[in-house]
């Protein structure tokens, strides 16, 4: 049982960074801003299934590093990962259903 | 029972709120509440996509597509300088944290003190963009003014409402930021003070990822 206990209270504690680490982070997630805006500056030149490809993935790498460094997601309890990427999941999952479905859709409130 | 709560005492011999998921319930209710603001949040963004998507069609219907988009409204000059305010002040916070979790309170306060003033930032050039839609035209109503011409469309109404949100959440962060200073103040040798510092840490970068998602899917596409 205190085993039990014990090895929950060390899942819990998140992984320990250091103040570099974090100052890291930041600059890799500015950088990544600095590179979404450029994009956009451009996004004539590339085409604009280019320009949403490297967007997106610009955009999911700067939420991730947030939610997993800043926020301590990665290495912390499972549980607080679960309550947490399970309504994500939904929401995009919501999201691109009902993009896909009542986007061009005309009838009520159209 | 004795051996899982001295299993769950801190260095400072405090025992956390520790529930039967073996974690601590105030960190976990703020997780789950985290997930709840997640589905909030992407309601409001499906929506606004939806309807400007609407209001695209229908202008592209009606040939007026290129010089009465209402993205026109939208410029990213600002909203660029917001989001790396936003994105500092998740630095300043998470080292905030750090020196909390170290109790070096005076760099803790300088941290705090930071990411109170960048988020009180981000509010004000929020209002001034608010301001600024406003006098061009595009206010919280079923229609849009540019250039002289009314447009029927609900995208001022969907960005009104997602954006107005998301800075009511960030006002209500400086609100918790405040209170977690003058708190710390207070009682410097409470051994809360590092879960009241990670508990508005937590909610603070949440606000900092929702303003990445509009930022992109708002601004910028």
């Amino acid at each position: 049982m205190a085993e039990h206990a014990t090895h929950d209270h060390h899942a819990e504690a998140h992984e320990a960074h250091s103040t570099r680490f974090y100052w890291m982070v930041g600059a890799v997630l500015a950088v990544i801003t600095t590179i979404e805006v450029a994009i956009f500056l451009v996004k004539d030149a590339i085409g604009h299934e280019l320009f949403l490809a490297i967007l997106f993935l610009l955009s999911i790498a700067k939420g991730a590093g947030v939610v997993m460094f800043f926020m301590h997601l990665r290495g912390d309890a499972r549980i607080f990962q679960f309550v947490f990427v399970v309504p994500l999941t939904f929401a995009v999952t919501l999201c691109l259903a009902f993009l896909t479905i009542f986007s061009h859709h005309v009838g009520i409130a159209g | 029972m004795s051996a899982t709560s001295h299993a769950h005492h801190d260095e400072a011999g405090q025992a956390p709120l520790v529930g039967s998921l073996g974690v601590d319930s105030r960190k976990l209710g703020l997780w789950a509440f985290i997930g709840s603001e997640t589905l909030f949040f992407t309601a409001l963004i499906t929506t606004h996509l939806i309807f400007y998507a609407r209001t695209k069609a229908q202008l592209m219907a009606d040939g007026m597509l290129a010089h009465m988009d209402p993205k026109h409204f939208l410029g990213i000059n600002l909203t660029s300088v917001l989001a790396a305010i936003l994105l500092a002040s998740s630095l300043t916070m998470v080292l905030a944290l750090a020196a909390s979790k170290s109790k070096e309170w005076a760099k803790f306060r300088f941290w705090l003190l930071a990411t109170i003033i960048l988020g009180s930032s981000f509010v004000l050039g929020q209002a001034y963009e608010f301001t600024h839609l406003y006098a061009e035209g595009l206010k919280l109503a079923p229609q849009y003014v540019f250039e002289g011409e009314t447009v029927k469309s609900l995208f001022g109404v969907t960005f009104f409402t997602m954006t107005g949100f998301h800075g009511l959440h960030v006002t209500i962060g400086v609100i918790w930021l405040l209170a977690v200073y003058f708190k710390v103040q207070r009682f410097a040798a409470s051994p809360e003070n590092p879960m009241d510092v990670e508990l508005v840490g937590l909610y603070w970068h949440f606000v900092d990822l929702v303003w990445v998602a509009i930022f992109t899917l708002i601004y910028l596409i």
